[in-house]
């Protein structure tokens, strides 16, 4: 009986040992994804901003503008992309909607961003973009890859549709999250105008032939959750002007935009929360389940091993030799 | 020999159990009906 138990107790043992390393480095890349279905808001705010006012093409200072940005996971297009390079793919639908202080529209700027649904490396497939323009990404945008590293990244910078380095700046705490800072500056450099400008009348064609072009700079802030690879907050130190031509009354230069922009409150509380507890799924896989099902596997070939040498009398090999013990025994006269 | 096998037993479950839930993975779900906003939400 101890025997058939000590078995038992074994293949389980090995059950659980081979569970640990297969469920961190197999089961977790195939499992731990973005879903394609994704939807996310989050609203940022510049208090104050300078802003240019068209009627009169002058910058003035407002008491707030707001930065509306949207993700949506577009799953039909995923599924196609999906087909077409045979990866799993997010495609995410997202624009970024700047409201003035008055409500009505300062910019916004549409974009297709494609990505491997656990690398975050980005598909150049399924029509990415940026306001209407085709673009290839290189390194992350939004979010970071799971688990991620004390190291710098390369972000793509929808303004100039180029990415460069966001550099890793430190581990902090923030809001009793322990997150790695990372900082990216794009310097002064020359941008497309949006298609859409929030002057009827106004497109990017006739600031053109105006000879006006637009330039801009930005200091990028991420704090990030690496377990998720979640951005908890954001911020940016953001700069727009228009240079040259005939629009600008004889000055060379007019700001368009200034201002710090920072998460609202309330989207950093829901924030936070949420990354907080997708953190706990993320460490099941990585460090829970594999560490727990490791010492489980440990302890029970240990119960297995034991009960295997009791099943077994001192200088014995087999319970062959007892049998015949027990049939030598002499028989009793009734 | 019996060890052995009872070893065996245990690992093809293992890797069983882990295949047939990675094959399944998880569900795709559908394209959110929520649009991409142009007004600015009281709340997340």
């Amino acid at each position: 009986m101890r025997r058939k138990a000590s078995l038992v107790l074994l293949a389980f043992a090995v059950f659980f040992a081979a569970l640990a390393p297969l469920v961190r480095w197999y089961a977790f890349p195939r499992l731990a994804k973005i879903p394609p279905s994704e939807y996310q808001t989050a609203v940022l705010e510049a208090r104050p901003a300078t802003l240019l006012d068209y009627a009169t093409m002058k910058p003035r200072t407002v008491p707030k503008v707001s930065i509306v940005q949207t993700l949506r996971g577009n799953v039909g297009a995923a599924r196609t992309v999906g087909k077409e390079t045979g990866r799993d793919v997010v495609v995410w639908d997202a624009l970024s909607y700047i409201q003035g202080p008055d409500g009505k529209m300062v910019s916004r700027i549409p974009e297709r961003y494609v990505f491997d649904a656990h690398s975050q490396d980005p598909v150049h497939a399924g029509g990415e973009h940026v306001d209407g323009d085709a673009v290839r990404r290189e390194g992350i945008e939004y979010k970071w890859p799971f688990l991620t590293e004390k190291r710098d990244y390369r972000y793509f910078d929808a303004q100039t549709r180029t990415s460069a380095p966001i550099h890793y700046k430190g581990t902090r705490n923030f809001r009793g999250l322990s997150v790695y800072y990372f900082e990216q500056t794009i310097p002064w450099t020359k941008v497309p105008l949006p298609k859409t400008m929030p002057v009827d009348g106004v497109t990017p064609e006739t600031v053109r032939k105006a000879g006006t072009s637009r330039w801009y700079t930005t200091k990028r802030m991420f704090w990030v959750e690496p377990t998720t690879g979640a951005p908890v907050n954001g911020q940016e130190i953001h700069r727009e002007e228009l240079r040259g031509g005939t629009l600008l009354g004889g000055r060379d230069r007019v700001t368009v935009f200034s201002g710090h922009v920072k998460m609202r409150e309330d989207y950093i509380a829901h924030t936070v929360k949420m990354v907080s507890s997708q953190r706990q799924l993320v460490l099941a896989f990585t460090t829970y389940l594999p560490w727990g099902f490791g010492v489980l596997g440990a302890g029970l070939l240990s119960v297995a091993l034991l009960l295997e040498a009791r099943s077994r009398k001192p200088g014995e090999s087999s319970p062959g030799p007892r049998r015949r013990l027990v049939n030598l025994r002499p028989r009793v006269p009734s | 020999m019996r060890a052995l096998a009872a070893a065996a037993i245990g690992l093809a479950a293992a890797l069983a159990l882990v295949f047939t839930v990675t094959a399944i993975g998880a569900p795709g779900g559908t394209t959110s009906p929520e649009p991409l906003l142009t007004t600015v939400p009281e709340h997340p």
